[in-house]
């Protein structure tokens, strides 16, 4: 079979976001518990590697760009952020749902503990980062309305959406580097990595769009 | 022992405490500086906090919690100090078995319940206390049914409940030492955090116990944080102490001994329930005369019963005598299980010899039992400080205990009513607190003087200032090899027990003085083998007093009962000279008051 | 050997609360806890049954030799 360069893009964006986490996660020293909550860590661990792959699918990357069409990328971008953003937003309550089936503390108890435990630097990040990534779910999903409401430019929601993205990921990845069980040293540098070059493209993109802006402004009325 | 590659290297001072005692420390060359006690704190630099209450509750376990609450609704200040958690420390977390005696359901009178129970006890048991379970356990029941505990398989929230919505003040983590008497009456406590580098005073008009048992810190039964605390603080100052001839018999299992968890079957998982009149005669001990007589290993559960048993043993009375039908693995679920009460409070089945023993609670792995589970612990209500009256108090006045550390032999010295324990562990503190409360009201707070407060302070904080001594760890470990060998703790006969008592009193008049600790966590181990000892010699010399078997108390050179000497408890106390002295209590009679 | 490992606490100390053995304490610089004093551990599973995230498991071993009735 020869393989379409599509095809590769697909196969390497799987390897990188979906194959190494589980790699690494196999890896791990970290003792193995019931089937539940071994699915729930690998889907958490899927959501967050997936959700640095968003930075790969974005204007940002050329490489995507040029073997898919925009709409496309988009298509995939947008499913994958509210599949990860939902389990990312839910995995609090996935800690402590397998207590519905165990004895020990209740679910609930056992939530208001974790989320109150303010002496951690861990959990505060853990919050700041969850109300980010509402926000950013929010002001996603709602991006046209915002746009209209606030008269901006669409570009402007883009810097807006990056910038937003790139605190979360820095504080998630700061917040899964102090409590997470299974990011260790080998899942810290991926995600660490990850983020950066993800960062790296992305600012690539702003600084050119920027530079592009002040030498040769848009004519009216051309879409970014 | 499996898993060990993983284990943390062990400093050099727990390697020595735990293997000083099998090598030749010479052997390991690591020079002569090996008992020095390298102390990780400044025991200059250690303050002091105190407190004033008018009823102290030590110990935060069924009986501590009923105790407080009853002792601040009945109006008193009241305050809970314990060296664990509320709920969460001692047996009452294990224990799922509530017994209640509901009028409404029961066909028995209460009058032929405590027949029945005084009739498996062959009399050792206290019909007052009997009869005051069955009275009371039905209201106690309620009130832990509003506070959430028979929602949840732990305990901590429910009772947190009525602690915080009285508001009375409570102190965990504390590890009480000392009680402080003053002119002939409790006058206070004192001990030190194990979290801060502080000591604790409390001066109170009276002190109530609930403190638990206590044992050699054994492996299979979760009862290594009890080690007679109360009682020994209590003898100290010259409480009488009695009961110490009885054994709890529980197994555990061959295979990994010391997996309390896991050894139990679901046990430690379940919510606790209630259960209806129910009276036997578990024994246990029956399992160690097996053991005993025909080497091991010894396979637990019916088949001892029925597979060629060995004649003789401790004896089951006619009427009390169960047979087992086979049954394929799982526990026999007995709402509350065993009898008894903590562990056996809800144990499925009893004590080993009648069905879960062997591997308790059956499942996962049955195996060959494996004895001295719960060395070092009577059974639950029979050992402790000796009642003078049916609310709980003790020789001192202002002195209360209640729950496993009153010796009220509520089920005598055998598990009679299953579920009996926890059940009358709530009943007994509730009847405690108000007693204490009702005392409290009556008298002036007491005044400690200060060098008496410093010189208990001196006491507790010794062993961090030694600059050598031995470690607490490897004397415990001492302890449990001379005791808790079958031939010696349950299978008894004097010439063994002499052995048994010279060692002891050598760790006694040897050891115990020369314990050193290099944090706080090490100055709890000391106060813990401090009691330990002492409960030792108490187990050693009421063993051999009792020239009979009875109960859970079998000598194998006096197998019969004897109803013509021993219609008697055993009450143990410290003489002018600090001696310890012995003396016989009839049955069914209140000690007299000197 | 016993308490085994603490992975994703968060510092909240209901395992240092509930072991009623004292067997876990609190790291103070990094605020985590920690298992200090494995030989003393009875094996009851309270510390896991009390953490709210999950993080503890426990061995069926115990780290130092046990003593028992009969072997």
């Amino acid at each position: 079979m020869k393989l379409s360069a599509k095809t590769v893009a697909i196969v390497i964006g799987c390897a990188v976001f979906i194959g190494l986490p589980l790699l690494f996660y196999g890896l791990g020293d970290v003792p193995r518990r019931s089937l539940l909550k071994e699915v729930l860590s690998v889907l958490t661990l899927l959501a967050f590697s997936l959700m640095l792959g968003q930075f790969y699918l974005a204007r940002s990357n050329e490489v995507v760009l040029e073997l898919f069409k925009p709409p496309e990328i988009q298509k995939v971008h947008k499913f994958i952020a509210y599949g990860a953003v939902i389990i990312i937003l839910l995995h609090p309550a996935l800690i402590v749902l397998p207590r519905f089936f165990e004895a020990g503390i209740k679910p609930w108890d056992a939530f208001v503990t974790m989320v109150t435990t303010f002496d951690s630097a861990g959990v505060l990040l853990g919050l700041v980062g969850w109300a980010l990534l509402l926000v950013v779910l929010l002001t996603s999903m709602f991006r046209m309305r915002l746009i209209k409401r606030f008269g901006i430019k669409y570009r402007t929601w883009r810097y807006v959406h990056g910038g937003l993205t790139v605190t979360f990921v820095v504080i998630g990845i700061w917040h899964s580097i102090d409590l997470g069980r299974h990011t260790d040293v080998a899942m810290a540098i991926y995600m660490i990595t990850l983020a950066a070059i993800g960062t790296l493209m992305l600012g690539q993109l702003y600084w050119a769009d920027m530079s592009k802006t002040v030498k040769k402004p848009l004519p009216k009325g051309e879409k970014s | 022992m499996t898993g060990l590659h993983d284990a943390p290297v062990p400093s050099r001072r727990e390697f020595l405490a735990l293997s000083g005692g099998a090598l030749g420390l010479s052997s390991l060359g690591l020079g002569a500086a090996w008992a020095q006690n390298k102390v990780e704190l400044d025991p200059a630099a250690i303050t002091n906090t105190d407190h004033a209450t008018d009823v102290l509750v030590i110990g935060g376990g069924m009986a501590g919690l009923f105790a407080a609450v009853k002792a601040h609704d009945a109006g008193a200040s009241t305050m809970m100090i314990s060296k664990g958690r509320l709920g969460s420390s001692g047996l009452t977390p294990f224990a799922k078995g509530f017994f209640v005696y509901d009028p409404k359901t029961e066909t028995e009178s209460i009058d032929a319940f405590v027949d029945t129970v005084s009739r498996s006890a062959l009399g050792t048991n206290n019909p007052v206390y009997t009869r005051q379970l069955a009275e009371h356990s039905l209201d106690r029941a309620a009130e832990l049914k509003d506070w959430g505990f028979f929602d949840q398989n732990l305990a901590n929230r429910s009772f947190m409940k009525p602690v915080t919505d009285r508001d009375i003040p409570l102190i965990e983590r504390v590890v009480v030492t000392h009680l402080i008497k003053e002119d002939g009456r409790i006058a206070g406590a004192a001990g030190f955090r194990l979290d801060g580098e502080e000591t604790v005073t409390i001066r109170a008009k009276t002190v109530i116990l609930c403190t638990g048992a206590g044992g050699f810190k054994p492996s299979g039964f979760p009862v290594c944080d009890l080690t007679h605390d109360g009682s020994i603080m209590a003898y100290q100052i010259g409480a009488k102490i009695t009961g110490k001839e009885w054994n709890d018999g529980h197994s555990g299992r061959s295979v990994n001994p010391a997996d309390c968890y896991n050894g139990w079957g679901d046990m430690f998982d379940r919510v606790p329930s209630t259960s209806g009149v129910e009276v036997h005669h578990d024994l246990g001990v029956d399992l160690n005369y097996q053991a005993y007589m025909k080497g091991n290993p010894v396979a637990g559960g019916p088949q001892v019963a029925t597979d060629d048993p060995v004649a003789g043993g401790p004896v089951t009375p006619e009427e009390f005598v169960r047979s087992f039908p086979a049954r394929e693995g799982g526990p026999r679920d007995e709402a509350g299980g065993g009898p008894g009460g903590p562990p056996p409070g809800g144990r499925p089945g009893g004590p080993p010899a009648d069905g879960e023993g062997g591997a308790p609670g059956g499942p996962p792995m049955r195996g060959y039992a494996m004895g001295g589970a719960s060395a070092g612990m009577a059974i639950h209500k029979s050992e402790g400080l000796v009642p003078i009256d049916d609310r709980c108090a003790s020789n001192i006045p202002g002195l209360y205990a209640a729950g496993d550390a009153l010796g009220s032999h509520m089920a005598g010295g055998i598990y009679t009513q299953i579920g009996s324990s926890l059940a009358g562990s709530a009943v007994q503190g509730a009847i405690a607190g108000e007693a204490a409360a009702e005392f409290a009201a009556g008298i002036k707070a007491p005044s400690i003087p200060d060098t008496k407060l410093a010189e208990v302070k001196e006491e507790i904080l010794a062993p961090l200032k030694r600059e050598a001594g031995y470690g607490p760890a490897w004397v415990t470990q001492t302890l449990q090899g001379v005791m808790i060998p079958n031939f010696v703790l349950y299978i008894k006969k004097e010439p063994m027990m002499r052995a048994a008592l010279a060692y002891i009193e050598e760790l006694r008049d040897h050891h115990m003085p020369m314990l050193r600790a290099a944090n706080m966590h090490e100055l709890r181990l000391v106060f813990e083998t401090r009691n330990m000892i002492l409960s030792a010699e108490m187990k050693l010399r009421a063993s051999l007093m009792r020239t009979e078997s009875r109960c859970s108390h079998y000598r194998l050179d006096y197998p019969e009962m004897d109803t013509e000497n021993w219609q008697a408890w055993i009450n143990i106390f410290k003489d002018a000279e600090g001696r310890m002295q012995l003396v016989k209590q009839p049955f069914a009679a209140w000690p007299r008051q000197t | 050997m016993t308490i085994n490992s603490i992975n994703g606490c968060i510092g909240c100390e209901e395992c240092v609360k509930s072991c009623p053995c004292d067997v876990i304490r609190l790291d103070k610089e990094t605020g985590k806890a920690v298992i200090l004093y494995p030989a003393d551990c009875q094996i009851c599973h309270l510390c896991r049954m009390y953490c709210p995230v999950d993080a503890i498991e426990i061995r069926p071993e115990k780290s130092i030799p046990v003593v028992v009735s009969w072997g």
